[in-house]
């Protein structure tokens, strides 16, 4: 089979890509009919529509999409995905489009649940759904709109993670627990990072889909962004709150580098729709597996409290070139040194220079200090954590 | 090798401090260094720069030993702390620079200070370098090049130390070179490299060559400087760290206030733009700032200060490209005043030593001199003939320079000694305007004489000296109109506490602030200069205090942006200044004797006089010699310095004013806690920093409830006529500056523009100012009484009188702890919040006005007017005015009053249902026979507002209407309503004014009838028009089959297209009309919701369709407009135009780049505007054609304002609401027809574009550019126009009504 040839890394196979594509989502892609044949006449025959569609769509201001078309991506993702001891629990697919990820996944032998928000690719996968003997559960909606923030009915693709948890038949586990279901995506790259921060919200407050778990997420994200999730004290330009509160909060792990050009847009000119970066190469979409840390919760931190954990780091590296003594100072914390001391973080210590733990220890040690509660600063925590978290 | 061995483990994961390594190891480390820590002299560059490399050294030497290595090389991610001594600091980031540039590490670390300086260097260098190679070996190819770059490494540092450690030859060589010679010295050793050796070879020594280089310039630097390191230190770090990271794959930071400009690696002369940019930009901020700065010393009296801080720009080869002949005017004008000539001899020198032409304030600076030491006649001789060998005549010296203080007369008194003889010359001759618009207004043989105030002269004499006095307090302190009700016995104590806080914080703050300004003084070393330092010193401590201070008592609970906190409190200072300096300079005291006499015009016991307000104020000006003394010098600060200032006051407040905790709270211990705190919200994904009050404060301000509140004068009304505006910078207030036109922050190009514009050209827009700001105003006593009965009350938002605070939704009382409460408790809590604040702004923003209302109850007062960029008029204080909304407008009266005469009942009646919004597609006569029958509604609405059938209530704009009631009933109860005096202003509104100016330029036939510009029985209504049209073609579509056509039949309305069509005179797109459609059918219950996106498309279309079929021309003139204004634009200059009435306009609109502003607390990114800036072409483009059809109807609204009066009329516009007197509206409203007419008739299409082709299209050079052809062909295209017959709207009764 054409994907089983396929040198390991699909890297190699990128720039032929970007060409054999685009006759992939327009119309019938050759190599494509040859390999699968039945099933990939099916991708291909809904990609026609998905391009029409699209063309429609797309002036309401539907934000790019991006799929994996090419076998031999999927092939390295599948690898990718099936890579690390333990068992192999339920794995969520969310906006899989022509579903070419997700025949891989299922010859693979996986169990997939997949997420779908545009209902042109819907019949196909639920044909594929049929055809199987419940290895695959399809389910419309969208995972980008998981759990909007604002009030009112729900209106599909727009989907609560209760309803999505109870369809897939899975069950809350203590956060301690083995990780209940495994996610895979693309993260779209408009609003990227408030998507990463709603997530990390979640996360920290036991919300939405982590209610049910440590649930594992592996999403291709931009390069940028796997910069600033992993960057450590003194790089100065990545190092941010989001850093901080991504790695206390979960264990962060690189599965694969892709080239852009390896996947496909649903741009009708089929142009690879590279957000501009001034700031890096910027040519890869990173696979990052994103699992929530085990003993996340075991100190003074509690899903109760998080927030304030959260507000505080914010704060805290919003200007990261202060010095810490000072901004305790600001906040009303007159003993901020003995604090200090007691945590044997340096008087002269600058906000930028800390690492993760080293806010955590400061945030329980605050917290026993019952300054939060005393001071303005839940209020803040409310008001401002509030406005964010859309 | 020891090298390549040591970046490997720090490379390696390991070398990043894990997460368990606790604090205390590197402590212990850094007390190891104690020798070298000794040895430190931090102050010096060189020292550290010898340090580092004996470092390296040593560094080298140790490396055999891998223990010692690594325990180093895990501090270099810390290296960089500002706590780590620099030592350590240098060894950090040394080895991290020799990293292999091509993205190698995740992120480096960030050198610091001139380390980075001399990687930057280092980096430019190499990339100059390597394009020249490039140049030189057409095929260096990246890839070798990288490889050669690893391994010459450790030769560079060889080469590098043995430089350094040539000690002083090498010190010596970096003073005295300067930086063009170190670069010119690079260049063509490389070359001579690059063609001898081979490639890669040539590269690692051309950069070892470029390093050493680098070294000695990074260390040149900071001594060169002195003035770049003032405050602004931190902008070229942070270049300097963008510099840096040009060579690693750092990613971008989302820190808001430190956006790093980037370019791509791999070019070369990329490399150099940004850097070059930011030397533009930080030239012009600079020569802004040291101009304002030796003008704060000019008003110190410090002549040594100022002429230091000359000397020392002077001395650095930078600094000096900055100053101008006018920053060493300053100095000189300084010694003159001391009487010091031979300073300014000194002074003469220096300028021609730099090649500098001494101009015309030179001279005047030297002769006032002279006259002040009575110098001998042979030194005056010498200057008077230097003088003229310049080019300059002494009669020039009193025609174009700025006097203040006594410096005219010294002057005089020097020319005098030598020509005894000698004689001022005469004032110029006032000069008429010749615009063809006015003729008729300006020409002197149908004068009517100016309408008298109800006022002697001595009555007016008195509300001058009243006004004076208000204006030099600066701020009016007046009681609010909750002061009504009687305070409880908390409020009573909680303002007994406040009290004495409030002087426990002034102390605190005085205190805090000498001991800024005393740190400041201390700081003598050149480069650590605080920049800032005589900005603190223009008014006496106190003055400072009380204005920080005053930001406690307007802090909303919700908190403030720190950029306008820090701007406000700036501004005050400023504006403190400039009174300061009127009074320094006596030019108050010439003001207050020109007014005096002023002041005859308007009275009503003098003699009637032919002359218009500025034409006698300048006649006035001219009999008393005064001339330019009147006029100060413009001496506004540069945005930077005004940020810095209020940052650094409010920096001191918030450190400052602190509360005891347990103030409201006992049970807690005690301490004291800031009353102030520094906070950062999240708008999107930017970062705003806010200055919060604590809730402690808060509460004790809110139970204190304290009924006073503090105004700046600009903010009240005047109590006396303003001041007539004589040029772009002179009238309206009597102290406080106020500018002709408003402006955004730093934009100049409008005040440059006025300034160059012939004064003659601007007297009609002047006079029309002047006679909109004559205009006196009273207030409407009984509406008021009632409007503020319900203020106190409870508020009524039906009524538009916000509640108080009290009446706010009462947030929902949650058990146990607020982090256990669930996501829809907090979102309703959230609400609450929100709303709470909302209500708090609107009632505080009706407190302002009520209050000022109340204020002036039994006074005569004066809006004074100014306009914006287009022409368009605004009254200056900006709280209370007529261009508020219902309620301010219900309480304003005229407070001359006219008899109604035969028709003012019945246009009292007609205005009443205009207000009600009711019959507005019924001729004047139905609206009256309305009116006439709920004469009953009319009467009781009168008679019991609040307890009757409140009739009012439910109208348009309910205030106005009751005012309009009682006005009727008063006037209907009168013996005889012809006599009765009325002061109620009547409105006479243009229906869609926009596209009436349009439908006259293009001269449409079908579009003039349906904006009433034809005559017709009953008002059209244009968007009725519209909607009819877009109906039928709906239906043609609906009959060929179109879907969306079949599905929008019955939905298709005046109220779906109105916005529209309103808003496409202003420019809307199809994008912004679909929005606006698609919100309208969403509103509709039963339009099926799944077509809203196709039918909203389909509907903007049409109504832009609708909108060209009717308005054939308006659509071309628009698309002409915009045509024009894109080419204008792209090719990089903005769009300028001059209005009818001859007033320039260019339009704001530039690509802006942001800077960083250091400012402690928190780096401020501001917008830095320059000269040469280029246009941001979709805004020039988009916003052209609203922008000119509001400076037509900017004209059309002054012509009537001009022509009214010379008819005697009282006149004010809202815009394109016209008030005058019942008396009165019919001539006004053949007035405004009549000047309508007028203005159309100029052919101000052909008009544009002579001017735009002259202005852009000039033929400077022999060969015209493609693109000026195509500009010449766009504007010389001018849009052909339709049939309609202009003289029409002559007998058109709806065109305004």
């Amino acid at each position: 089979m054409l994907a089983g040839q396929a040198p390991p890394g699909a890297a190699g196979c990128g720039r032929l890509l970007a060409a054999a594509l685009r006759p992939l989502l327009c119309g019938l892609s050759p190599c494509w009919v040859a390999g699968r044949q039945c099933r990939g006449l099916r991708v291909a025959e809904a990609a026609t529509e998905e391009a029409q569609v699209v063309q429609r769509e797309h002036r309401g201001g539907v934000p790019v999409r991006r799929y994996i078309a090419c076998p031999r991506l999927a092939r390295t993702v599948q690898q990718c995905l099936q890579r690390g001891a333990g068992p192999q629990p339920l794995l969520l697919e969310f906006a899989p489009g022509p579903g070419i990820l997700t025949q891989t996944l299922l010859n693979a032998g996986i169990r997939v649940v997949a997420l779908e928000s545009n209902l042109a690719y819907l019949p196909n996968l639920q044909s594929l759904e049929n055809s199987l003997d419940g290895q695959l559960k399809v389910i419309y909606g969208d995972f980008c709109r998981l759990d909007p923030l604002v009030s009112g009915t729900l209106k599909p693709p727009a989907v609560c993670s209760e309803k999505l948890f109870e369809t897939m038949g899975v069950a809350a586990v203590p956060w301690k627990a083995d990780v209940p279901l495994r996610i895979f995506g693309i993260m779209p790259h408009t609003l990227e990072r408030n998507r990463l921060w709603r997530l990390l919200f979640g996360l920290y407050e036991c919300n939405s889909i982590y209610r049910y778990g440590r649930v594992e997420l592996n999403l291709f994200i931009s390069e940028k962004e796997y910069m600033v999730l992993r960057a450590k004290p003194g790089e100065v330009w990545a190092y941010q709150a989001l850093s901080v509160l991504a790695q206390i909060g979960c264990e962060i792990e690189l599965l694969h580098k892709e080239p852009w050009s390896s996947f496909a847009t649903d741009l009708k000119n089929g142009s690879l729709a590279i957000p501009k970066s001034k700031w890096l190469p910027n040519d890869h979409l990173c696979l990052v597996r994103l699992t929530p840390q085990q003993n996340l919760f075991t100190g003074g931190l509690k899903p109760t409290n998080a927030t304030t954990f959260i507000f505080m780091v914010k704060q805290c590296l919003a200007k990261p070139t202060s010095r810490l003594s000072a901004r305790l100072n600001s906040w009303s914390l007159d003993n901020g040194g003995k604090l200090l001391k007691a945590l044997e973080i340096p008087e002269n210590a600058v906000m930028r220079d800390l690492y993760p733990e080293d806010y955590r220890r400061l945030f329980e040690a605050l917290q026993n200090s019952s300054m939060f509660t005393e001071t303005w600063f839940y209020d803040e925590v409310l008001e401002t954590v509030r406005t964010i978290n859309l | 090798m020891a090298l390549l061995r040591l970046r490997a483990a720090l490379r390696g994961p390991g070398g990043l401090r894990g997460p368990g390594v606790p604090w205390s190891v590197l402590r212990s480390y850094s007390s190891a260094s104690t020798k070298e820590k000794a040895n430190r002299n931090s102050t010096c560059e060189r020292t550290e720069l010898l340090e580092v490399l004996k470092a390296r050294a040593k560094q080298l030497q140790s490396s055999d030993a891998p223990e010692v290595t690594v325990n180093k090389v895990e501090l270099a991610p810390l290296g960089n702390d500002k706590h780590q001594n620099p030592l350590q600091k240098a060894m950090a980031s040394g080895p991290t620079q020799e990293q292999p540039v091509p993205r190698a590490g995740w992120c480096p670390d960030r050198p610091h200070s001139w380390v980075e300086m001399l990687h930057k260097e280092t980096c430019i260098q190499q990339l100059k370098l390597e394009r020249k190679l490039s140049m030189a070996a057409s095929q260096l190819d990246l890839g070798s090049q990288a490889k050669a770059e690893a391994k010459p490494k450790a030769k560079i540092k060889a080469k590098a130390e043995a430089k350094a450690k040539a000690k002083t030859e090498a010190k010596a060589k970096a003073k005295a070179e300067a930086k063009p010679k170190a670069k010119a010295e690079a260049k063509p050793k490389a070359k001579a490299t690059a063609k001898a050796k081979a490639e890669a070879k040539a590269t690692a020594k051309a950069k070892a060559e470029a390093k050493a280089e680098a070294q000695i310039k990074a260390k040149g630097k900071p001594k060169a400087k002195p003035m770049k390191s003032l405050k602004t230190s931190k902008v070229p770090k942070v270049k300097a760290a963008t510099a840096w990271s040009q060579s690693s794959t750092s990613p971008h930071s989302l820190y808001s206030h430190s956006k790093p400009r980037v370019v791509a690696v791999k070019e070369g002369v990329k490399l150099e733009r940004p850097r070059r940019a930011l030397k533009d930009k930080d030239s012009s901020q600079h020569k802004e700032t040291i101009q304002s700065t030796l003008e704060c010393f000019l008003f110190l009296q410090q002549p040594e200060q100022a002429e230091r801080i000359l000397m020392l720009c002077h001395r650095s080869p930078v600094k000096q490209k900055l100053l101008d002949v006018s920053a060493y005017n300053i100095v000189m004008r300084c010694w003159a005043r001391k009487g010091c000539l031979q300073h300014i001899d000194q002074l003469f020198s220096v300028l021609e030593s730099v090649g500098l032409r001494p101009s015309l304030d030179s001279y005047a600076a030297a002769l006032q001199c002279m006259g002040r030491n009575q110098s001998s006649p042979e030194a005056i001789w010498r200057y008077l003939e230097q003088l003229k060998s310049d080019g300059f005549h002494v009669d020039e010296l009193f025609q174009k320079c700025l006097f203040e203080e006594d410096e005219k007369e010294k002057i005089l008194r020097a020319i005098r000694t030598v020509l005894p003889d000698y004689q001022l010359p005469p004032p110029p001759k006032p000069q008429t305007c010749k615009s063809a618009l006015l003729q008729d207004f300006y020409s002197k043989e149908k004068v009517v004489s100016y309408p008298k105030l109800d006022f002697s002269v001595e009555e007016l004499q008195e509300r001058f000296q009243q006004q004076l006095e208000m204006e030099l307090n600066n701020t009016i302190t007046i009681e609010s109109v909750e002061a009504a009700k009687p305070p409880t016995p908390q409020a009573v104590k909680a303002r007994e506490l406040l009290g004495t806080l409030r002087s426990q914080w002034h102390d605190a703050v005085l205190q805090a602030l000498q001991k800024s300004k005393h740190s400041m003084v201390k700081a003598r070393a050149l480069s650590k200069y605080n920049m800032l330092y005589p900005y603190l010193c223009l008014l006496p401590d106190e003055e400072y205090v009380g204005i920080m201070l005053q930001v406690l008592n307007t802090l909303s609970p919700q908190g403030e942006s720190l950029a306008v906190l820090a701007r406000e409190l700036s501004n005050k200072v400023y504006s403190r200044y400039v009174t300061h300096r009127k009074l320094r300079s006596h030019q108050l005291e010439k003001l207050q004797g020109v007014y005096e006499d002023y002041i005859h015009l308007l009275a009503k016991d003098s003699q009637p006089d032919q002359y218009l307000p500025r034409e006698y104020w300048e006649k006035l000006v001219a009999e008393a010699g005064l001339g330019s003394s009147l006029t100060l010098k413009d001496c506004s600060w540069p945005y930077a310095v005004l940020m810095r200032l209020g940052m650094h006051m409010l920096e001191l407040l918030v450190k400052a004013v602190t509360v005891p905790r347990n103030l409201l709270n006992p049970r807690l211990e005690s301490k004291s806690i800031p009353v102030l705190y520094h906070i950062y919200s999240y708008q999107n994904m930017w970062q705003v920093g806010l200055i919060k009050p604590h809730p402690i404060f808060s509460q004790i301000v809110t139970d204190a409830a304290e009924t006073t509140l503090t105004f700046h004068s600009s903010a009240m009304p005047m109590l006396c006529p303003p001041v007539p505006w004589t040029s772009p910078h002179f009238g309206a207030f009597v102290v406080n500056d106020t500018k002709l036109m408003r402006f955004v922050d730093g934009d100049v190009q409008h005040q440059l523009l006025l300034e160059q514009c012939p004064p003659v050209n601007l007297h009609p827009v002047l006079d029309a100012l002047t006679q909109l700001g004559n205009c006196a105003w009273k207030i409407n006593q009984p509406v008021l009484d009632i409007i503020i009965s319900i203020f106190n009350d409870k508020g009524n938002e039906q009524l538009d009188i916000p509640p108080p605070l009290s009446e706010a939704p009462k947030p929902p009382t949650a058990p146990g702890h607020s982090s256990t409460w669930s996501k829809s408790l907090k979102r309703e809590l959230l609400l609450c919040k929100k709303k709470a604040a909302e209500m708090h702004s609107l009632r505080m923003d009706a407190l302002y006005k009520l209050s000022i209302a109340n204020y002036v109850r039994d006074k005569v007062f004066w809006f004074p007017h100014n306009m914006d960029f287009r022409g368009r008029t605004y009254p200056c204080p900006p709280y209370f005015n007529h261009l508020g909304n219902d309620v301010t407008r219900a309480i304003l009266l005229f407070a001359e009053g006219r008899p109604l005469g035969p028709r003012g009942l019945d246009w009292l009646k007609i205005h009443l249902i205009n207000l009600t919004g009711l019959k507005k597609k019924n001729a004047l006569q139905e609206r009256l026979e309305y009116a006439n029958e709920i004469m009953e509604e009319i009467l009781d609405s009168a008679d019991h507002p609040i307890t009757g059938r409140k009739w009012w209530m439910n109208t348009d704009e309910p205030w106005q209407a009751l005012a309009c009631c009682m006005e009727i009933a008063k006037a209907s109860r009168s013996p005889d309503p012809a006599a009765y005096i009325s002061h109620f202003p009547v409105h006479q509104d243009g229906s869609c004014n926009g596209l009436q100016h349009y439908a006259a330029l293009g001269r449409d036939l079908i579009g003039a009838l349906s904006v009433n510009l034809m005559p017709c029985s009953v008002p059209q209504d244009v968007y009725s028009a519209v909607a009819q049209q877009v109906e039928e073609f709906r239906k043609k579509d609906a009959e060929r089959g179109v879907k969306i056509a079949q599905v929008l039949q019955g939905f298709i309305s005046r109220k779906v297209v109105k916005q529209t069509v309103m808003t496409v005179v202003y420019g809307v797109t199809r994008y912004g009309g679909r929005l606006q459609i698609e919100k309208r059918l969403k509103e509709i219950d039963d339009f099926p919701e799944e077509y809203l996106w196709e039918a909203s498309h389909y509907l903007v279309r049409q109504v832009f369709n609708s909108i060209k079929e009717m308005f054939s021309a308006t659509r071309d003139i628009q698309h002409w407009l915009t045509e024009s204004a894109k080419l204008i634009s792209q090719s990089g200059r903005t769009v300028e135009w001059v209005t009818p009435l001859g007033l320039p306009i260019v339009q704001p609109y530039y690509r802006f780049k942001s800077t960083v502003l250091n400012c402690g607390m928190q780096n401020l990114s501001v917008r830095t505007p320059s000269s040469s800036q280029k246009p941001d072409t979709v805004k020039q483009k988009n916003a052209f054609p609203p922008n000119f059809i509001h400076s037509l109807d900017s004209t059309h609204m002054m012509l009537t304002a001009l022509h009214c009066f010379r008819q005697g009329l009282t006149f004010v516009s809202v815009h394109d609401c016209y008030w005058t007197h019942a008396l009165t509206v019919d001539i006004m409203n053949q007035i405004c027809r009549q000047q309508f007419v007028a203005l159309h008739s100029e052919k101000i299409l052909q008009d544009l574009s002579e001017f735009m082709l002259e202005k852009y299209c000039s033929p400077n050079t022999e060969t015209i550019a493609a693109w000026q052809k195509k500009l010449m062909e766009q504007l010389s295209n001018v849009p052909r126009t339709g049939e309609f017959n202009l003289k029409q709207v002559m007998d058109s009764t709806y065109f305004f009504s």
